[in-house]
């Protein structure tokens, strides 16, 4: 490491957001009310360019909180605005915060985009735009993908797919194709310009029935054009598959990651993309590592990668059971600093050295 | 009607604590702090917020200090011995024994170095200590007949204490500086199921999510071994006490686990007067050190030895903790002068320092300082500041607060920003009120004392034995007749109460004419009576008496002809006060007339 912080939330997240003004935000997902949002100021040593020890500022600061009556699955900053959205179960609704900093420090919820159908549905995923619109693309199955703008709480796209199979991610590739990613694999390509248009759909990659698979894709901002980054899926057996969306038919590149098995279930896989450094990726929500991989010297054979660097931080933490990390998020700009957070409550922040 | 009001002197800075107030007409004063960033008259509180006119012994009832930081006790020589008080003024053992020490190098360096004179002196500490009354934990205190106040240990420095105010059942705790985690050398602050009326709570970390320990322990520890390894020097400039032990014993540890050889030195003063108060107030400190200290000295390392002034012109790497710690005078600013100008070495700032010392204008970035005799000294030596301070976040906040079971919260914070999450937060959790005053502003609480009220034995038992079976969830309304006596309040019967008053009791009796038309004699009119009560009254007692009076109960009716009509019965119907219901019922029930049967 260059560096390594150790937080402790007084609740587990399995949220990390970035927000306006390098703000991160997290939230409690526990089953019982009163999980907080909270929007967190990193400290400065985080913000400057070079490490700092011995930094007087050290923590973290809580800049405003609030309080959400149900667990808190997914969040997103509505670009551009002051609001946010939140998504969890029991259904597949949507609450929309503001986060007013000037004059209160609690952020107040403002109201919800009900879907139809929502009871009983699995909770929506939700993912945004950093574009002139203050859209938000959500849906928590295959045929109820739309997308919500989220000042008039108006509906401007809906997906015009009947089928009701399970979602495990989403992403705007920019501000015209959207990416959605199935519980079992299978990758769709929405042209959110149609509205009701079809999906395109590809081919789920080879791997063993009953492997949930997660979506990891760049920032939208960065390419131009459809997959300027390859998107990346993630299964709970460990098999990591790059897509080049131009060139679909066949996956870019494939290898296993190596995890514990049997698995700790999919419900935290996380994968996603270093916005600063070419074809580098992490993967964590396998036990209490985040692995770290250079994918340029992969194949498409899908065998075992060797990480270029673990975190290994929240698994040594605490006593009892054992930690198991919730979610991960690349720093924007310093290229190897990560967040990762776990079950424990734990929230490191670490900046990995290239071995 | 209220029976607080608040006042906090203390409020928007971190750097001056003062609160007072007012529970059931006694006056205290919480802390009587200084403010470390102001070189005039604004470091003091302003005094006259608490009375115009008049004295201030004869205002306040006492005045408590938590802890011997200059922001907690700094304006109290001032406040007694310039203002003037000469009331009790109470603080715990080790914080009576430490606050001299720090308020007369804080007057040094202020007097001495910066020459002002509206300062208080060393005879007036001296005075100032005089009035001082020391607690120990747990111990009750009575201030007066009617004041009492109870220390809890707080953590965060040797000594600390949060107090509980109590005056008959009303009561105030105020948490001073506290810690809700234990660190090397102190415990984490604990308190019992007091159930305060309120509770006064620092707040200034509540929005801070500290990084670990380990990790800025492990940051030090790096720090400190690059320079040794590169041969350089590290000063720590510490105050005898606190932190220094903690570093003490991290280095302690760390140069045995690395097998360092670099020598670690501590100065001669600080040894002797640091081992002398942890002997006297071992019992402040945590478990661990109480087990370390039955073992050995705790100052007998193996890798800290004592200190010589001429150690530090010796070649080749080493640390030394020096005082004092702002480096503003003494021993650790002779060393400072010696190794600045070398850019191997490094000082380590482990505090706060006051404006105007050479500690203070080193961490804001002064690289060329001016000494005495004009003499310009080059500071090339790395500067580096870290805190290792314990104060209780958000977290420790709300563990407090169950733990205490407070019925109101008032948070005090240093800074002047809106809290209203952390205050919604702590309402809806523990549904309590909470309020943050602003400096100088009053708050006031309402409280509901509950009045105890001794019942007497016989009472109860017959009350209970009225009507249906006690039910644990059902309350049962009782009579009785309630005696204020003194200070005492009971519940006894109204026998009772008239026997002890040596009142007679009085009876009052109703009656009432109920007018009847019936051509017949009288006595023929009473059995007409006597047949319908019987009938409708089943459940009653009607008697016909001899005399020819019929007796409902203890209700009477008799019968008599009226004086102008003999073809109009009178029925006078008459009852006592406590047949009240009956008597009315009875009185209705023959205004509805009777029934045209025969006798």
């Amino acid at each position: 490491y260059r560096d390594l912080h150790t937080f402790e939330l007084q609740a587990p997240t399995r949220v990390i957001e970035w927000a306006r003004g390098s703000r991160v935000c997290v939230a409690g997902y526990g089953q019982s009310t009163g999980n907080e949002i909270l929007q967190l100021i990193p400290p400065p040593a985080l913000q400057a360019k070079e490490a700092q020890g011995l930094c007087p500022e050290r923590d973290f600061k809580v800049e405003c909180g609030g309080f959400s009556k149900r667990p808190v699955y997914s969040l997103k900053h509505v670009p551009d605005t002051s609001l946010l959205v939140t998504s969890g179960p029991p259904d597949s609704s949507l609450q929309v915060w503001q986060v007013s900093a000037e004059d209160s420090d609690v952020i107040k919820s403002v109201g919800t985009i009900a879907t139809e159908n929502a009871t009983g549905k699995p909770w929506a995923k939700i993912a945004t735009l950093s574009a002139r619109a203050p859209w938000v693309l959500h849906g928590s199955t295959l045929d109820s993908v739309q997308i919500t703008e989220v000042e008039l709480r108006k509906n401007v796209y809906t997906a015009g797919c009947q089928d009701g199979e399970e979602l495990a991610g989403l992403a705007f590739l920019d501000g015209s194709t959207a990416v959605l990613c199935c519980a079992r694999g299978r990758l769709c390509v929405a042209d959110v310009r149609q509205p009701r248009g079809a999906l395109q759909a590809l081919p789920a990659p080879a791997a063993p029935c009953g492997h949930r698979w997660c979506l990891g894709t760049a920032c939208a901002a960065q390419g131009p054009g459809l997959g300027a980054q390859p998107v990346a899926r993630l299964s709970s057996g460990g098999l990591l598959t790059l897509t080049d969306l131009r060139k679909a038919s066949e996956p870019l590149a494939s290898a296993t990651a190596r995890v514990p098995s049997p698995g700790s279930g999919a419900e935290f896989l996380c994968v996603s993309w270093a916005p600063a450094l070419q074809g580098c990726l992490a993967v964590s929500g396998f036990d209490g590592t985040v692995h770290v991989y250079d994918t340029q010297s992969w194949d498409s054979s899908g065998r075992e990668a060797e990480p270029v660097f673990v975190h290994k931080g929240h698994a040594l933490d605490g006593s009892g059971d054992p930690a198991l990390v919730t979610v991960h998020t690349w720093h924007p700009q310093k290229p190897r600093t990560v967040l990762s957070a776990a079950s424990n409550g734990s929230l490191h922040v670490w900046d990995w050295v290239q071995p | 009607f209220p029976a607080f009001s608040l006042c906090a002197g203390a409020g928007q800075d971190v750097g001056r604590s003062c609160i007072l107030v007012s529970i059931a007409g006694k006056n205290v004063m919480l802390d009587c702090g200084m403010h470390m960033g102001y070189n005039d008259d604004r470091r003091f509180p302003d005094f006259s917020y608490i009375t115009q006119n008049g004295r201030l012994t004869d205002f306040l009832d006492c005045v408590i200090i938590s802890h011997f930081h200059l922001d907690h006790c700094g304006a109290l020589p001032y406040f007694s011995e310039m203002v003037g008080y000469d009331g009790p003024i109470y603080m715990t053992h080790p914080t009576k024994a430490i606050c001299p020490i720090l308020l007369e190098d804080y007057r040094k360096i202020t007097v001495d170095k910066k020459g002002e004179t509206n300062f208080f002196t060393s005879q007036m500490i001296k005075d100032c200590m005089k009035k001082v009354v020391a607690v120990h934990l747990h111990q009750t205190v009575q201030v007066d007949e009617e004041l009492e106040i109870k220390a809890y240990y707080a953590g965060h420095v040797l000594g600390a204490a949060m107090f509980q105010i109590k005056v008959g059942c009303e009561s105030v705790v105020y948490t001073g500086d506290y810690n809700m985690t234990p660190d090397r050398h102190l415990g984490a602050a604990w308190i019992d199921k007091c159930r305060p009326d309120l509770l006064i709570s620092e707040s200034t970390y509540a929005t801070t999510i500290r990084d670990s320990k380990r990790c800025r322990e492990r940051d030090f520890l790096k720090k400190v071994h690059e320079t040794v390894e590169r041969g350089g020097k590290v000063l720590i400039p510490v105050f005898a006490l606190g932190r220094a032990q903690e570093l003490c014993i991290l280095l302690e540890t760390f140069w045995e686990r690395m097998n360092l050889k670099a020598p670690i030195y501590f100065s001669t003063g600080l040894t002797e007067k640091a081992n002398h108060y942890y002997k006297l107030f071992i019992t402040w400190t945590n478990q661990k050190i109480r087990k370390t200290f039955v073992q050995r000295n705790m100052f007998e390392f193996k890798h800290i030895k004592a200190f010589d002034r001429a150690f530090a012109d010796n070649p080749g790497p080493m640390v030394v903790f020096a005082t004092p710690g702002m480096l503003h005078a003494g021993q650790s600013l002779q060393i400072f002068r010696k190794w600045a100008g070398n850019e191997k070495n490094m000082v380590i700032m482990p505090g706060y320092c006051v404006q105007g010392t050479v500690g203070h204008k080193i961490l804001s970035g002064q690289r060329k300082l001016e000494m005495e005799g004009r003499q310009i000294l080059e500071v090339k030596m790395q500067v580096e500041y870290m805190s290792f301070s314990a104060h209780a976040d958000a977290k420790g906040i709300m563990q407090l607060i169950r733990q205490a079971e407070p019925r109101n919260v008032l948070l005090v914070h240093g800074e002047a920003k809106k809290m209203e999450f952390l205050k919604q937060k702590i309402e809806q959790e523990f549904h309590v009120s909470c309020y943050m005053p602003a400096n100088g502003e009053t708050t006031t609480i309402f409280t509901n004392p509950s009045i105890p009220v001794d019942i007497s034995l016989g009472l109860l038992k017959r009350e209970a034995a009225i009507g249906p079976v006690p039910d644990a969830k059902k309350p049962k309304l009782m009579h009785g007749t309630l005696l204020m006596k003194d200070n005492s309040f009971r519940l006894v019967s109204p026998e009772q109460a008239l026997k002890e008053l040596g009142l007679a009791e009085h009876q009052l009796r109703f009656t009432c004419r109920v007018h009847i038309q019936d051509p017949r004699k009288e006595h023929e009119t009473v059995l007409r009576v006597y047949n319908h009560l019987k009938g409708v009254l089943k459940d009653y007692s009607v008697q016909h008496l001899p005399d020819g009076s019929i007796t409902v109960e203890s209700i009477l009716i008799q019968a008599t002809a009226h004086s102008e009509d003999q073809g109009t019965k009178v029925l006078l119907v008459s009852w006592t006060y406590q047949d009240e219901e009956l008597g009315s019922y009875l009185t209705s029930l023959l205004k509805k007339g009777l029934p045209q049967s025969t006798s």
